[in-house]
């Protein structure tokens, strides 16, 4: 199962679900993450987190440890 | 028209994600000149405020911190959904105008699905349909009022296109709530995330159905190709590959000191002739009043309690202006979001967070909107934990006790040094913030108290070029507000110190005999200073400044700073008579200061050792009324101001008492 920590950089992934025992996954969902969404890892911070993913049109910064509640394909 | 009923005006809220261009809406509708800013959260309390008077609406206007969802997640948040179902003063709205971002429609339309849901009276404002423009798409605004059902319109937040139909749209609406009142809502509730997913589900449907592509006359063949709704999903290239370099292992570290470092040694050295000008104004004017009136009590009031008080604060406006003036240009241009990235992990490391940076920053400014600023932090420990720490960053009032004391330091001609110990002042300042706040974080469970998920979500809004009209007007706001606020509390203080060293012996008697007329003036001040009240104040004092290398009258404008830090060296000034014959009021203080003697002694009081001793005070001392009522309002408990209070002064005296002590004993005096 792989997760978008596990994105390289410059990488498309789609979402297939998530992980909804984490405690940020509500908010993970309401900016944007949804099963189905295509997000590309553009960016990440020094020491490699947080990572910022582009997704519906806009950048969303979020740590490696809240990527790993989004399951990719 | 509406009129206004005899119990209430209507209430017209606006709601809506961070960067949706709610602000400048409100602006637009209110005529007032909020800053929008290019950080998400940089709202983060309610304003309200009426209509414009030319749009001849009756309603107050409400607008507040942006959401993306119903259920909060921070305190700022929680501001803006407690404001929409149980405002204490206003009630539920009769309106709310929500805005969202025609390019990113799918994710903006949950927040406006939300409130439908829970029952508001709702019109959709669409923002930013330009860009859309740009990419060849426009959007249905009637198909998306069908499928919504509810009004939408299109606006265009440069120009104001689609005001009008706004403002129609509005007294309409509130008509509809004169006749039918104000409409039932229920709370939005959530038991798990299916629901979320679904309306995300339909949302992109809805986007796909509004959203359509404008012919354009290249590009006609792919058109039919292109038609799918990603293409439009196209991200600023330029901002990516901007932050490729900024948020780079190594340049990004550069980078990010370089802007700080220019960011602090830019305060020095381009107020410097501002501050030179105001300088010799006030320095003349003093002069002059004292020349003009004469040896009366009145002439020492006004020229020493009132002009070189008032004067030796307003010195440093210029280096106040030029500080908001970097911070508002790297608000504006959309940097912050990238440094609250890039040190949010080693922030993490010692419990605070990402979110933390922005706080912090606007904490060089002032405390109070920094406290409030921490609202945007959704972990209550971290949140708790960037309150504790800030009123350890270096703020504005600080400034004019730092340049002082630096001055004395160092020769005036040598700016550039200056500006080096400005610099390790800060650092330091920022290096104690740090290690108290991985101290403080390790016994969090007996001050903080709280442990909660910890987490950074945040939006990269992209780059865009500072709007400088917007970034002056609101550094005038600003510096209009720090002479607001300390202004009177320094006159006030200032007149009040001068009676305390003037009186009660106003008129000493003295031996003229042999002695020139400036002679005369000058033994005649210190014979009354040395039996005045605040002398006999300075008594209890003593025996606390006698550790630290210093006497009562350095004690007595230590005790004066705790209203305002400022008003440290207008009480300087007032205890040592600054006005000479050199007409700068600056160095007049430092000439002052260089002469005086610890009393009864023939030893110098302000020795390089003293000094550096005071500016670890400053340093760690938390002396502002204000910032200790704010940490209580914001933390909801006296334990972290008192906390605050204790640590901070106590560090400074003991941090003073090692450096005066510790530098006279490897010899430097």
């Amino acid at each position: 199962m792989r997760k978008a920590s596990d994105i390289g950089f410059g990488e498309k992934a789609v979402i297939s679900d998530i992980d909804t025992s984490h405690p940020s996954s509500r908010r993970i969902i309401e900016i944007g993450f949804t099963p189905g969404q295509e997000i590309e890892l553009v960016n990440k911070s020094i020491f490699n987190d947080p990572l910022a993913f582009a997704l519906r049109g806009t950048v969303i910064a979020i740590r490696k440890r809240e990527a790993d509640c989004i399951i990719i394909i | 028209m509406i009129t206004q009923t005899a119990h209430s005006t209507p209430l017209v809220t606006l709601v809506g994600p961070p960067n949706s261009g709610k602000t400048t809406l409100f602006n637009y509708l209110s005529g007032k000149h909020y800053k929008t800013v290019n950080y998400p959260g940089s709202t983060v309390d309610y304003s309200v405020s009426k209509m414009q008077d030319k749009f001849n609406i009756n309603a107050n206007l409400l607008d507040s911190p942006g959401i993306i969802s119903l259920i909060p997640a921070s305190p700022d948040e929680e501001v803006s959904v407690h404001s929409l179902y149980k405002h204490p003063k206003y009630g539920n709205p009769d309106l709310i105008i929500a805005t969202a971002d025609s390019t990113q429609l799918s994710r903006h339309l949950l927040l406006v699905r939300q409130l439908l849901e829970s029952g508001f009276r709702v019109i959709v404002v669409l923002t930013m349909s330009d860009l859309l423009n740009k990419r060849n798409f426009d959007v249905s605004t009637k198909r998306l009022s069908e499928l919504l059902n509810c009004d939408v319109i299109k606006l265009d937040g440069r120009n104001g296109t689609g005001l009008d139909k706004l403002l129609n749209l509005i007294e309409i609406n509130l008509n509809n709530s004169l006749l039918s009142g104000k409409p039932d809502t229920t709370e939005y509730k959530l038991d798990n995330s299916s629901p979320l997913i679904n309306m995300f589900r339909e949302s992109e449907e809805i986007e796909k159905e509004v959203i359509f592509r404008v012919a354009s006359t290249k590009n006609i063949s792919k058109a039919d190709k292109e038609l799918q709704i990603l293409s439009n999903y196209q991200i600023d290239n330029t901002t990516i590959k901007i932050d490729r370099f900024l948020l780079h292992k190594y340049w990004g570290i550069f980078g990010f000191f370089a802007i700080m470092s220019i960011t602090f040694t830019s305060v020095f050295w381009l107020a410097q002739p501002l501050m030179n000008l105001v300088d010799k104004t006030f320095g003349f004017l003093a002069n002059f009043a004292q020349a003009s009136l004469g040896d009366t009590w009145y002439s020492d009031l006004i020229s020493n309690g009132l002009i070189s008080g008032i004067g030796s604060v307003l010195v440093f406006v210029p280096q106040i202006i030029i500080l908001f003036l970097i911070l508002g240009l790297l608000e504006d241009s959309g940097y912050l979001a990238r440094g609250a990235m890039l040190i949010d992990k080693p922030l993490s490391k010692i419990g605070l967070n990402g979110k933390s940076f922005v706080p912090m920053l606007s904490g060089f400014a002032c405390a109070i909107p920094a406290i409030m600023a921490a609202r945007t932090i959704s972990n209550k420990r971290e949140r708790l934990l960037t309150i504790f720490i800030i009123p350890l960053i270096s703020c504005s009032a600080r400034l004019p006790v730092y340049a002082l004391l630096i001055g004395f330091l160092v020769p005036n001609h040598n700016q550039w040094l200056g500006g080096v110990i400005l610099a390790s002042i800060y650092i330091f300042g920022i290096i104690s913030s740090v290690v108290i706040s991985a101290i403080i974080n390790k016994f969090s469970k007996f001050i903080l108290r709280n442990n909660d998920n910890s987490s950074f979500i945040l939006e990269l809004p992209s780059y865009r070029m500072p709007k400088l009209s917007v970034v002056i007007n609101n550094t005038v706001t600003n510096a209009e507000q720090y002479i607001k606020r300390a202004g009177p509390t320094i006159l006030a203080l200032s007149i009040a110190i001068w009676m305390l060293s003037y009186f009660p012996n106003n008129n000493p008697k003295i031996e003229a005999k042999g002695l020139s007329s400036e002679q005369v003036i000058s033994l005649k001040s210190s014979e009354r200073l040395a039996g005045s009240y605040s002398a006999q104040l300075g008594k209890f004092i003593q025996p606390v400044m006698t550790p630290l290398g210093m006497d009562w009258r350095v004690g007595v404008s230590l005790v004066s700073a705790f209203a305002a830090r400022e008003v440290f060296v207008s009480s300087l000034a007032m205890i040592f008579r600054v006005t000479d014959s050199s007409d700068n009021l600056q160095s007049s203080i430092l000439h002052s200061m260089r002469n005086a003697e610890i009393e009864g002694t023939n030893q110098k009081l302000f020795t390089p050792a003293t000094i550096l001793g005071l500016i670890v005070f400053f340093i760690f001392a938390l002396q502002c009324i204000s910032t200790i009522s704010i940490s209580y309002k914001e933390s909801g408990t006296w334990r972290i101001p008192l906390f605050q209070v204790l640590i901070f002064t106590g560090l400074a005296y003991i941090f003073t008492f090692i450096t005066v002590n510790g530098l006279r004993a490897i010899g430097i005096n």
